[in-house]
């Protein structure tokens, strides 16, 4: 077993900047869950660390080891690809036996290693079918299998659930905490959903243009994100971000004075970005004492999901999403008054917290 | 080929056309200076009021088909030009007008008998041709009386680089001279002469120390280039070698075989103008003897250069005085069609003794041998009732069967229901049944006859059960059908195998990330594809030249010493020159399939197997290929029935040599139908041999790859 060293790694095509100055440590057994918008070069990062493209600066240091000139082959690492890739013409018996096989285990060997990953994953009843004759969530089971059975130091999966349903996906989230937790193992895990990063990660890393955005436990990056970025592409529904000012008496949106709320600095002063998850507002009926707040607006539409509701409210020339509880008792048209909890605040120009 | 033929077509047609009913048509294959008298002499008979004259040049390779398949149908010239060898099989198939009654000019009796064929004078003379020896004044002072002092005169001429003898030695035109003069024959007395004479194998002998003086199998383009650039002092050919040379040549009748005392004597072709039956026939009549004239003849002497045949007309210059000498002693070509049988074991013993591969004595007997084998007479006659009575009951159990299955009202509804779909498809299958199946069943049908100088036979599976079981040769005879089933299975085998490795690895290469221009080299990489393939083996044929080709060129320069290897005298090397003409013609196909399958083939399944630890190769082994095959495996199928009926590259480059080893079943199928005196039946049997192999080829792969490929 063995954590994972990225320092300044760069990787670039042409003029092309996938990868920028990417510094990051993950720990041994640790699980790192990278996300970001498409395109912003996560894929492109995991690869890096298994060797399948050369990085054009910086270092690769698996456990102890300096694996930047090393061949993947070499890197002992195992990859999930999105596409499962799985060898078509070898049932799933030898896909799973293929990475022991090329190392010249005995037989018995691999045997005992088939067999136990099949037992792990629930795969027995499928060893002699072929991956064409499988269910996609069979097939990512087998894919994993493939990786786990030759307990390498490092796993990596690229959006390995994108292509199941919710429900398999669902259940394969909980597997693959469970394995971790079995196997101890180094993952690094791409994903785009959310609730995935949420639930499995140990740290999270957030990706944007090929920058680190921001590193930490899931909580941290929930309750503290570095940036607008971070705090918009987390939570959902998606954080609202307004204009506002700190002034002595505390924090003021579109000329209404909130005073201090939550979460606004005492240090803080002048123009900000006011950030606010809507569920981190309370709305009431405007002549409520609820909240006492002057924050006063129209709703616009609703949403209905279920055990919630989402508020579209205008107050003046903004509009703020607010999460309700069902049954909600507003209609569109209705005034409503908005009470913010908490706050985020940020530098209007950089977006970084202050 | 078929494009070629349609162009010429087109043009005489088009030029036939153009003339006036009035016209005289001349089809002729004269070309050059020839050509320029010819016409020179028929505007003088123009001027003179004798009518206009039209003057079609027909290239000389398509000459004979044509003027046998148009004038029968009409479609013919008033006039032909042409040599006398092809007279008898002419005045047979009764193409020419007798012209007893015409008057002309008085021309050298040799040449007014050649013009005759059973009694009756089917043409004029014009020009007479034939071998002398052309030596070049600058190298030798006075040309060699005896083939002794020839011998010794070359051998003291020749070395780096220079000849002192160069001729086509492996032709049996080149090698009647010594062979009459031995007192040996090929034809004599209206009959063919035995070929395993001592007079025989003693030409043989001369033949071979001849041909040792010079080049190794000089074609002769070669020999004209060689004496061009000084290197070669003395050449055997006939006064069209003479034109355009740009270096003195002068000419002696060929010398003494020292042997026997007695001169070389060469055969004599005469080039006559023949009256065609039609309608034009007072005006040819009047312009071949116009023709044959005084005047015509000293134009056609003067500008075209020619031998002429009419008396008076003097030779004037000292090549023409040769060949009238050697015109003295020469031997007037045969012009009866069986004649021509004597040609092909003639020309097998010349190689064989001039390779060392036989003694005279040893290829004269296997001449004589392979001669009775081509004209002894035709199989006895079957009785045609067996097998037309099989015929009969199949063709009753076939219909029975169509009419058991229409009698289902449940087909009859079906075919009712889908009457437009039928419709549709009328046409594919009216193509299908006039392209493929119609020449199938008259080509199974004439394996059927034996053909045999114009008439058939019903012989019924005679054919079959000669070929098959190989009742004329020893099974280890290049000749025999199991030895050249063999070498055919042989040569398919090992191209596929080449196409495929050298295709697959090349499509391996071109995905390489590192490969540089990567459009640029897979165009170049399928050009030998898009070359026509006949050119491409005639470029590869050159190629292999024992000493000029660029390939013993290279050898030389990678071991460091002169190699002068020749290819095509051995089987293993003249098969290993088609393998290699082939296999540049055959990859890019393979290339083009691998690539394409590669395209479809994620990449991530490779990278996945990196991760999984594999090598190079190993990933090759267990993830590409498997991959690959699928889509490879009716690429060689497709390839191998190509290759197996690759008739270009074996024709073109080894032509069957040595011996007729490097033959494939489609050439030698082919060598049956048209240059072995035409035996169509017994070459229609090996193409339905060829078919019934690839039939059961194609069921057999349909099997193995569990899906129906052909
Ligand atoms: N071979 C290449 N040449 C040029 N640009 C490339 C190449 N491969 C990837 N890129 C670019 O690098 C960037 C990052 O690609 P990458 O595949 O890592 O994105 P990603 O974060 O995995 O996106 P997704 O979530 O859609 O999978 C993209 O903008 C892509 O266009
Ligand atoms: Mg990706």
């Amino acid at each position: 077993m063995a954590g994972i060293q990225l320092r300044s790694v760069e990787k670039r095509y042409g003029d092309t900047w996938v990868l920028r100055g990417i510094d990051v440590s993950i720990a041994d057994g640790e699980y790192v869950v990278l996300v970001g918008p498409s395109g912003c070069g996560k894929s492109t990062l995991l690869r890096s660390i298994a060797g399948l493209n050369d990085i054009t600066g910086g270092a690769i240091h698996i456990g102890a080891r300096d694996v930047t000139r090393v061949s993947p082959r070499d890197r002992n690492v195992a990859m999930v690809f999105q596409s499962y890739a799985l060898y078509p013409h070898m049932t799933v018996r030898e896909n799973l036996a293929f990475p022991l096989k090329i190392r010249k285990d005995p037989p018995a060997a691999i045997q005992a290693a088939v067999a136990e990953v099949a037992g792990m994953l629930e795969l027995g009843a499928l060893l002699d079918r072929l991956p064409g004759q499988l269910s996609g969530g069979q097939r990512q089971r087998v894919a994993m299998g493939r990786a786990i059975v030759r307990r390498p130091d490092v796993f990596l999966f690229d959006e390995p659930l994108s292509n199941l349903d919710a429900a398999l996906r669902h259940h394969m989230r909980v597997e693959l905490k469970r394995l971790h937790r079995r196997l101890g193992a180094t993952v690094v895990h791409v994903t785009h959903d959310q609730v995935e990063a949420l639930t499995l990660a140990d740290r999270i890393l957030v990706l944007h243009q090929g920058v680190v955005q921001q590193v930490g436990p899931p909580r941290e990056l929930f309750d503290a994100p570095a940036n607008t970025f971070v705090a918009t592409f987390l939570g959902s529904p998606a954080m609202n971000l307004l204009p506002g000012r700190v002034d002595d008496a505390g924090l003021s949106v579109g000329g209404v004075a909130l005073g201090w709320v939550d979460g606004v600095g005492k240090a803080v002063r002048g123009d900000v970005t006011v950030g606010l998850r809507p569920t981190d507002v309370v709305a009431a009926a405007p002549s409520s004492a609820a909240g006492a707040s002057p924050w006063v607006g129209a709703v616009d539409v609703t949403e209905s999901l279920g055990a919630e509701a989402l508020l579209h409210v205008e107050i003046g020339p903004h509009k703020l999403v607010v999460q309700v509880p069902e049954p909600s008792p507003w209609r569109a048209g209705a005034q409503v008054q908005v009470v913010p909890r908490r706050v985020h605040v940020f530098d209007p120009g950089s977006g970084r917290r202050l | 080929m078929i494009v070629r033929w349609l162009v010429i077509l087109a043009a005489v047609l088009a030029l036939a056309r153009g003339a006036s009913a009035a016209d005289v048509v001349v089809w002729h294959a004269w070309m050059g200076a020839e050509e320029a008298g010819l016409v020179a002499a028929a505007q003088r008979f123009e001027a003179g009021g004798g009518g206009r004259v039209s003057l079609v040049a027909v290239p000389f390779g398509v000459f004979d088909a044509k003027i046998e398949t148009a004038i029968p149908r009409g479609n013919g010239p008033d006039v032909v030009i042409a040599g006398h060898g092809g007279l008898g099989k002419w005045a047979r198939m009764g193409l020419f007008e007798p012209v007893d009654d015409l008057v002309i000019a008085p021309q050298m009796p040799v040449a007014e008998e050649a013009m005759r064929w059973e009694g009756a004078r089917y043409g004029v003379p014009l020009a007479y041709k034939t071998l002398v020896l052309l030596y070049d004044p600058a190298q030798v002072a006075a040309p060699p009386k005896t083939t002794d002092e020839l011998v010794a005169l070359a051998r003291s001429l020749a070395g780096d680089g220079r000849y002192g003898l160069a001729y086509e030695a492996g032709a049996a035109f080149y090698h009647a001279p010594f062979m009459h003069g031995f007192g040996a024959a090929m034809w004599q007395d209206g009959a063919l002469s035995r070929l395993d004479t001592p007079a025989h194998a003693g030409a043989l002998g001369l033949s071979a120390r001849l041909a040792a003086l010079g080049p190794t199998r000089p074609s002769s383009e070669r020999i004209g280039q060689l004496y061009r650039e000084g290197k070669a002092a003395m050449v055997i050919s006939g006064p069209w070698f003479v034109a355009d040379l740009g270096r003195p040549i002068a000419a002696a009748p060929l010398p003494i075989v020292s042997e026997t005392g007695q001169p070389a004597r060469p055969y004599l072709t005469v080039d006559g103008a023949y009256v065609t039956r039609g309608p034009n026939t007072d005006a040819a009549r009047a312009f071949v003897s116009f023709l044959a004239g005084e005047a015509s003849a000293i134009v056609r002497r003067d500008v075209g250069g020619q031998a002429v045949t009419t008396l008076g007309v003097s030779a004037d210059d000292p090549v023409r005085t040769a060949l009238a000498a050697q015109a003295a002693v020469a031997v007037p070509m045969p012009s009866d069609p069986k004649a021509l049988m004597a040609w092909e074991p003639l020309n097998k013993a010349l190689r064989q003794t001039q390779r060392g591969a036989a003694s005279p004595e040893g290829a004269a007997a296997e001449a004589q041998a392979w001669l009775e084998l081509l004209t002894r007479p035709p199989p006895e006659p079957a009785s045609p009732t067996p097998y037309l009575m099989l015929v009969g009951v199949l063709g009753l159990l076939a219909v029975g069967r169509v009419a058991q299955r229409l009698s289902s009202v449940e087909l009859r509804g079906q075919i009712a229901a889908h009457r437009a779909d039928y419709l549709w498809v009328a046409p594919a299958a009216l193509a299908v049944l006039v392209l493929v199946v119609a020449p199938f069943l008259v080509g199974a049908t004439v394996s059927l006859f034996a053909h045999y100088e114009g008439s058939w036979t019903f012989v019924g599976l005679r054919h079959f059960a000669d070929i098959v079981l190989s009742r004329d040769w020893p099974i280890t005879s290049p000749m025999s059908f199991p030895f050249t089933l063999a070498v055919t299975v042989l040569w398919t085998i090992t191209n596929v195998f080449l196409h495929v490795t050298i295709g697959v690895a090349l499509a391996l290469v071109l995905r390489e990330p590192w490969v540089r221009l990567r459009a640029v080299w897979r165009v170049l990489l399928i050009v030998p594809w898009a070359v026509p393939s006949y050119i491409t083996a005639l470029i590869w044929r050159t190629m292999f030249d024992a000493q000029y080709g660029a390939i013993n060129a290279v050898l030389s320069l990678v071991l460091g010493h002169p190699v002068e290897l020749d290819w095509f005298a051995r089987f293993s090397t003249a098969f290993a020159a088609n393998l290699v003409t082939n296999t540049w013609l055959g990859f890019p196909f393979m290339m083009v399939i691998a690539l394409g399958a590669m395209q479809s083939i994620p990449r991530e399944l490779e990278e996945a197997a990196l991760i999984d630890g594999a090598g190079y190769f190993t990933r090759l082994r267990h993830v590409l290929w498997p991959l690959l095959r699928p889509a490879m495996l009716p690429a060689v199928v497709l390839g191998s029935v190509w290759t197996f009926n690759m008739f270009n590259v074996i024709y073109l480059v080894s032509g069957g040599e040595p011996d007729g080893a490097t033959e494939i079943l489609i050439s030698e199928a082919w060598r049956w139908a048209f240059s072995r005196g035409n035996r169509y039946g017994y070459a229609a049997a090996y193409a339905v041999v060829i078919f019934g192999v690839l039939f059961v080829y194609s069921r057999f792969t349909n099997r193995l790859l569990g899906k129906r490929v052909l």
